[in-house]
This record gives structure tokens, C-alpha cells and sequence, in this order.
């Protein structure tokens, strides 16, 4: 792609150095192919690319062309960020080494981080250009999905949420800020995505009951441009009656897990919102509880909200909605629609219209799943209140994880089928804390029992399963790419990399790695090679054609 | 919170010999776990609280008619040894009607420690107690155990679950007829047995059966009575795999249970002294 001449406009106009490691904006708003410049490959969310190189006909001649090892901590060449105290001893959580992120790649340079720990590595190569260790305070290092780019900016949050920005080209730190109180229990995980001139950082947490939000950060100075609350904060507040009080929507949870969708012609920022707090019972927070588990559109430029749909209305199983809001163009009933698909922890999948949020259809994908009454008019499912913890223990599917989780699934405009990894789990809920105003989960979970899993082809217009592929001891939520070489790239739960036939489910080609897929896979194109790059652990894998 | 489904293998947590795995964030090493207060100093701050702060906050601390919830309170969450609740309780918000308390330093540590103590037990949802679970109806138990759940096809309550009611508490004993652990020991001498069994039959016809150690859509691999280990590679459908499951009633129970069912085989089972 020819995009020095863009370059040049965009630097000008940005005030920002001309360099190598410059993001063409331009790029965000089109499916990849030489880059990934932002979490989802472009800023629909389907995870689809254009590129053929690799295909049904030659995928079996796939080779492995390099792997990076990440080494966290406080190595002898990292730059160090962060206000923590020195650590004395390297980490030895594995979450802080767990690739989730799926690196961004501009420019033949690869960026991505696990928690507290930010990389670029040469994306023909596998080499480690420079590593950036932070220093922490603490917060739940339990994952991190990536990072956002600006011009020649990169940005990223820490567990003890701080969202901090590189300079892409040095590795070196231009200014961090706090965006949340570790003190609450909150932490981030999420990766900022970049809209025109707003970043976008999200935050994490249910340990205790405080309200989730998303903020609008200017990529330049990191200041805060504007600030959505995903509960009312007072009565009289968009979505008030939907709680008893100010205190419960004040402590009501809602985080802002995941990376949300962009559709740049309605100017509309897409997000799942988390579950409520309290997480495991509902008793001081009687009502729908606007705006958690919920699907939300809101204006990119003023973060308010333009609608909303909620799959989970008063959860009480830590089905938060944090899944992809993936935007789908296609045809219903002869008609050109914009959609948008989500194949949700609760067990459902949803196909909204993304214009207005009116619900097209909702379709079970678990076959255990037993805490619904029904579908009403509307779309939303109706809980059964008799599925909701008590003292003595209720048998509910799916389990606090899900039918499915934040892994990225996938839809191909080619077959129409929206690819996602399920599973089928039991779990106990026992009413633990029975004060009229519980705190924090408020109830316990045991594990009961698990009927395996599956990656399944829904087809989005009639919400049908076209195909599954069952995995009897394995298989859950897990990280999905399709591409117009007529290939569905994902792991199995058993160590293996595997292409699928998108159309059938049939096996075409399988690797094994050192650990289970952690990211979603993702491709590119460089020197004219077409490139495969999937996480797994704590390694990148890169794959290519025999040359 | 949000964790990931796919990290399970139920095969290696079986022949760990352990229940399924919970999608639980793990103990922090960074974070590390919180510093634990002092039991003693938490036992005296809950009776300095309750005799003094109770009338207004509750004496759990979660808000009462006239004082708010301290549990959820930013000025106790920030605090660090009574560093910021201490100057609040000794020189009160006359504003909101709280009056000056002249606690000593020690009690107001020890109002902290009873205060933190009480966050940290909302906060660690791995540790909350389970309360009591036998409620159900034994009779009603006993009967579902003969006939719908048709448990007696294969237990026997004079034999190998004689005495279960005093061998495990009530919320152990449920879990284990929910999700049996793949492994045990029975007969004499003692042998481990593997619930969850393979036969490769190769395309000579020759076969191997064991304890199946993994299975997916490329691989499979057994140790047998010997416990020789044998592994192979599938390719289009062979060699021919077959899989059985000791407990597989258990598994098709799971869809077939109503809570009530639940509930009153967990009453009768605790009646097995």
C-alpha cells in the first residue's frame, strides 16, 4: 500500500515527526492488510481479512517462520515506567507473561503487552526492539488485551490503572495518568482504541461495588475529554428507574472490560458493559439496572448515549456483556441492514440493528443453559428469579465464565456465519450474605460439572447453528480469524493452532504450540508475504507459506 | 470478571484427581495477598465499633439509619492503619451530625483492623462460607435415590456409601455427587481406578485400553494396566477411538436435576451416618 503521500498530510496536520513508525489513520477505517493497526485488525470487530495469499489450497504448506518469547519484569534492557516499588524478585504470576493482547502491526513493527509489560518486536523477524517494564502498585494482573496508536503514539493501561503513552519508536514513556483507585479494587485490562482524536480507556473490577465508566483521553497531553458513566448517578439520571436507589446505582458496577466497534459513518463507539455489583445477588438492587450487561452506542465526540440494548437485565451471574460488538453489514429479508452480532456469555446470541439498537433476533447457542424463561417481544431474554443464589444452592448454566468470554470471535462476510467458542458448564450458587445490603460477589460458586465445548457457525440471519465442531474435553471461549482465503483460524483448548473450513467446520490444517491459544490470531501482509501471528502463553507464533 | 473458559483441560484435571476448575483470578504475586490484620486487634475493634459506632452504622459496618456504610466507604478504603479514619473519629463531622470520638491510638487501630477485616472478607469471594444447604426433604431424597435418579443402579447405601453423611460436610458431600472426581481407590489391594477409559483398535485390528490420558482432534494417548504409556496420531478417523465414561449417569444428571431434587438427595445422603 502507497501510504507515504497520506503520511505526509497526516504529520503536518498533527504536528507530529515524520517517522517510520507512523500510523496512517486511514487505516484504522479499512480491513486490514499490510497493517493491524488497532485491537480488532479495523474497527468493525468481525476479524475478518481480505488477504488470500494463504488459502484452502496451500494452507497445509504453512510453516513456522519465527518465535517471540516474552521476559517480563524488570530485564537488564527495559525502560521502566511506574510509580511502584522496586520488585525483588522477577514476576511469577503467569497472568503477567500471558499474551491476550493482539498486537497492533504498522509499519512491519509489531506492539503489544501483557500486564505491566509493553513490547515491539519486528514483525518479519520476531526480534524484540525494545521492552517496557512498569513498576507496579498492585491490581489484579489477570490479563491485558493490547494497546491503541496515534500517529507515532502508542497507549496502554496498567493493572494499578494508570494509562501510559510510548513513543512507538523508542519504547520511551511520554506521560502516564490515573484513571482509576486501585484502593477500590479497581484494575485495568482493556486496550485503548483510538477514534480521530479521542482514546478510549475503559477499567475493570467487581471486588467491591463501584461504578464502572469510560473515558475519552486526548492522545496528546492525556487529558480527559469526556467521561460516560455506565449507571445513572443520581435520580433523573438516563436509566434511573431501572434501580431502587441512588445508593445501589451508585455502587452498581458496570465496567468497561473490552474493546469496543466503531462505525465511522453514525459517528457511534460500540461497548459491552459489565455485570452488576452486587455480582452474585440482586437484592439491594431491585430492577433492570441500566446501564450493566448492556450493549450501548454512544457519540464518539461527547460519550453520550445514543441507545442501548441489554442482553442480561438484572444479572446476578457475573455475565457481564464485555463480549465483541461486532458490526455486520448484510442483507435481511432482501434489505440492506447495519447490524451489529454478539455472542454473549449468557448463553445467546444477539443481532441488533446498529442504527437504533432494536433487537433483529436472539438465538440460544448452549444447549445446557437454564436460567431463562424466555425470549420477550423485545429481544432481551426473561431471567427466572427461582435460578438466582439461595442459601441451600441453585444448579444454573452457564457458569460465572460463561457460554463464552472476552476471547474475540469472528464473522465472515463470505459465509455469513458468525464464528464463536462455547462451552457448556454447571455451577452451584449458594446465598452467602444475606444482609439486606450484601457487598461485593454476596454469594459463592461451585463447580458442578462440564458437558465440553464447541466452536460453532451461527448463521446471523436466522440465528441457527450451521455447523459446530464439538471439543468433548476442551473447547470455551477462545480467539478466532477468519479470512477471504476461505480459512477460520483458532486454537482447540489441546495446545493446537487449527484452520477450519469456514463453510463446513472441516479440519484443514493444525499446529501444535507450547500452551493454549491466549489471543485472537492475526494476519498481514509484508514483502508480499502473508503472514499468520497467533499467542499462545508466552509466546508469539508467526507463520507463513513454504516460500 | 472476566476469565476464560478455554484454559481447561478436563482430561489432566481428572487424572489429577482433583474436582473441575474454577475460572478464578489466582492469588496475585504482585499484588500479593493483603496484609492480614491481627485477629486479636480485630476482635477488639469490632467491640469498640459495635458499643460506640454501631448505633449509627450497623454493627456490621454496612450503614445504618443515620450513619452511611463505612464497607464501602472511600475514606476507609484509602486508609492505611487509621491514618485517615483516625482523625474522623476524633474530631467527628459535626457537619453530618457525627459526633468526636477520644478513642485511643490502639483503638482506633483497632477499629480499622475490625473495618479492613470486614472489606477484605467482601472482597475474597474464594473464602465466603457457605451456609446451611440441608434443607431439603431426606424422605423425598431417599426416594429420588431409588427411583428417578436411579442413583441405587449403581450405589448402594449399605455399601459404598455407608457411612458418607459423617464423612464429608453437607457442601463437600453435594459437590461429590454433582461432579464425582474421576479417580479413586477401590478393592483389595487398593487400586486406583480412572473413570474415564479409551480403546484405540488400530486398522491390523491389534488394540490398547487404559486410563485415557489425552484426546483431541489430532492425538490421542492411553496408559494401560500396566501402566505403560501409548500415544497416536489420528488422521481421517483413525484409528478407531472409543471413550467411556464410568460416570457419565453423573454428567446426564446434570440437565435432568431440578433444584428441589438437589436439595433433598443432599438431605438424605447427610442422613447416612
Amino acid at each position: 500500500m502507497k501510504i507515504e503521500l497520506l503520511l505526509a498530510g497526516f504529520c503536518l496536520a498533527a504536528g507530529l515527526p515524520a517517522s517510520a513508525q507512523i500510523l496512517d489513520p486511514a487505516l484504522l477505517t479499512k480491513p486490514a492488510t499490510d497493517a493491524w493497526p488497532t485491537y480488532h485488525g479495523d474497527y468493525s470487530g468481525r476479524r475478518f481479512s481480505t488477504l488470500t495469499q494463504i488459502n484452502q489450497s496451500n494452507v497445509k504448506h504453512l510453516t513456522l517462520a519465527w518465535i517471540f518469547r516474552v521476559k517480563t519484569g524488570l530485564t537488564p534492557n527495559a525502560i521502566v515506567g511506574g510509580e511502584g516499588p522496586e520488585p525483588q524478585n522477577p514476576p511469577t504470576n503467569p497472568g503477567t507473561w500471558t499474551i491476550k493482547a493482539t498486537p497492533l502491526m504498522v509499519n512491519g513493527i509489531l506492539y503489544f503487552c501483557t500486564p505491566d509489560n509493553a513490547y515491539a518486536v519486528d514483525a518479519r523477524s520476531g526480534h524484540e526492539l525494545w521492552h517496557f517494564a512498569w513498576k507496579s502498585k498492585g491490581g489484579d494482573h489477570i490479563g491485558n488485551r493490547g494497546m491503541g496508536m496515534y500517529g507515532s503514539w502508542l497507549f496502554f493501561e496498567t493493572p494499578d490503572n494508570y494509562l501510559v503513552s510510548l513513543d512507538a519508536q523508542t519504547g520511551k514513556e511520554r506521560w502516564h495518568k490515573q484513571i482509576a483507585d486501585l484502593k477500590q479494587e479497581y484494575f485495568s485490562t482493556v486496550a485503548p482504541i483510538v477514534v480521530g482524536n479521542h482514546v478510549l480507556a475503559g477499567v475493570s473490577g467487581d471486588s467491591l461495588d463501584v461504578p464502572g465508566f469510560l473515558e475519552a483521553h486526548d492522545p496528546e497531553t492525556g487529558d480527559v475529554q469526556w467521561k460516560w458513566w455506565s449507571e445513572p448517578l443520581k435520580q433523573g439520571d438516563p436509566g434511573w428507574d431501572s434501580w431502587p436507589d441512588e445508593y445501589a446505582m451508585r455502587h452498581g458496577g458496570g465496567m468497561t472490560w473490552i474493546p469496543g466497534t466503531y462505525d465511522p459513518s453514525l459517528h457511534l463507539y460500540y461497548l459491552g458493559t459489565g455485570n452488576p455489583n452486587p455480582v452474585l445477588t440482586g437484592r439491594s438492587r431491585k430492577g433492570d439496572n441500566l446501564y450493566t450487561c448492556s450493549i450501548v452506542a454512544l457519540n464518539v465526540d461527547t460519550g453520550k448515549l445514543a441507545w442501548y440494548f441489554q442482553p442480561s437485565p438484572h444479572d446476578t451471574h457475573d455475565w457481564d456483556a464485555a463480549q465483541t460488538p461486532v458490526l455486520i453489514d448484510a442483507e435481511i429479508d432482501g434489505k440492506p441492514r447495519k447490524l451489529l452480532g454478539q455472542a454473549n456469555r449468557n448463553g445467546y446470541f444477539f443481532l441488533l440493528d446498529r442504527t437504533n439498537g432494536k433487537n433483529v433476533l436472539t438465538a440460544p447457542m448452549i444447549r445446557s443453559m437454564n436460567w431463562s424463561k424466555g425470549i420477550a417481544p423485545n429481544g432481551q431474554p426473561i431471567p427466572d428469579p427461582a435460578k438466582e443464589a439461595t442459601i441451600e444452592g441453585v444448579l444454573v448454566s452457564p457458569q460465572t465464565s460463561g457460554a463464552t468470554n472476552w476471547p474475540p470471535p469472528s464473522y465472515d462476510p463470505q459465509t455469513g456465519f458468525f464464528y464463536v467458542g462455547t462451552a457448556q458448564e454447571y455451577s452451584m450458587f449458594y446465598l452467602t450474605d444475606t444482609d439486606p445490603h450484601p457487598e461485593g460477589w454476596g454469594a459463592a460458586e461451585r463447580d458442578a460439572g462440564h458437558l465440553g465445548g464447541d466452536l460453532e457457525a451461527i448463521d446471523i440471519k436466522t440465528g441457527k447453528i450451521a455447523w459446530d465442531h464439538h471439543f468433548p474435553f476442551t473447547g470455551g471461549a477462545v480467539g478466532i480469524l477468519t479470512t477471504a482465503g476461505k480459512l477460520l483460524f483458532t486454537g482447540d483448548g489441546a495446545q493446537h493452532l487449527v484452520a477450519f473450513d469456514p463453510a463446513n467446520g472441516d479440519i484443514l490444517w493444525h499446529a501444535g504450540l507450547a500452551d493454549d491459544l491466549s489471543n485472537g490470531p492475526e494476519t498481514y501482509m509484508l514483502d508480499g508475504r502473508q503472514y499468520l501471528v497467533a499467542g499462545a502463553g508466552d509466546s508469539l507464533y508467526a507463520f507463513v507459506l513454504e516460500p | 470478571m472476566n476469565c476464560s473458559g478455554i484454559a481447561r483441560t478436563l482430561i489432566a484435571v481428572c487424572l489429577a484427581g482433583t474436582a473441575g476448575v474454577m475460572c478464578q483470578t489466582p492469588t496475585d504475586p504482585v499484588k500479593g495477598p493483603p496484609p492480614k490484620p491481627d485477629p486479636a486487634s480485630v476482635e477488639r475493634g469490632k467491640a469498640t465499633f459495635v458499643g460506640a459506632c454501631g448505633f449509627c452504622h450497623g454493627a456490621s459496618a454496612k450503614g445504618g439509619e443515620k450513619g452511611p456504610d463505612l464497607l464501602r466507604s472511600v475514606v476507609v478504603l484509602d486508609d492505611e492503619n487509621g491514618n485517615t479514619i483516625g482523625p474522623v473519629i476524633l474530631r467527628g463531622r459535626p457537619d453530618k451530625g457525627m459526633p468526636r470520638f477520644p478513642f485511643t491510638p490502639q483503638q482506633i487501630a483497632d477499629v480499622a483492623a475490625f473495618l479492613h477485616d470486614s472489606i477484605k472478607n467482601a472482597i475474597e469471594r474464594d473464602n465466603y462460607k457457605i451456609l446451611n444447604i440441608v434443607t431439603g426433604d431426606a424422605k423425598a431424597g431417599e426416594a429420588y435415590f431409588n427411583g428417578a435418579g436411579r442413583c441405587s443402579s449403581c450405589h448402594s447405601v449399605g455399601g459404598d456409601l455407608k457411612g458418607i453423611g459423617a464423612r464429608y460436610e453437607p457442601v463437600t458431600l453435594q459437590g461429590k455427587f454433582l461432579q464425582p472426581n474421576y479417580t479413586w481407590t477401590e478393592g483389595t489391594p487398593p487400586h486406583t481406578v480412572f473413570a474415564i477409559t479409551v480403546t484405540v483398535t488400530l486398522s491390523s485390528g491389534e488394540s490398547f485400553t487404559g486410563a485415557l490420558v489425552s484426546y483431541d482432534d489430532f492425538n490421542v494417548a492411553l496408559r494401560d494396566a500396566s501402566g505403560a504409556y501409548h500415544s497416536f496420531t489420528r488422521v481421517n478417523g483413525n484409528p478407531q477411538v472409543e471413550i467411556h465414561n464410568k460416570l457419565q449417569a453423573h454428567v446426564d444428571l446434570l440437565s435432568r436435576y431440578t433444584d428441589a431434587d438437589i436439595h433433598n438427595l443432599t438431605a438424605y445422603l447427610v442422613t447416612l451416618k
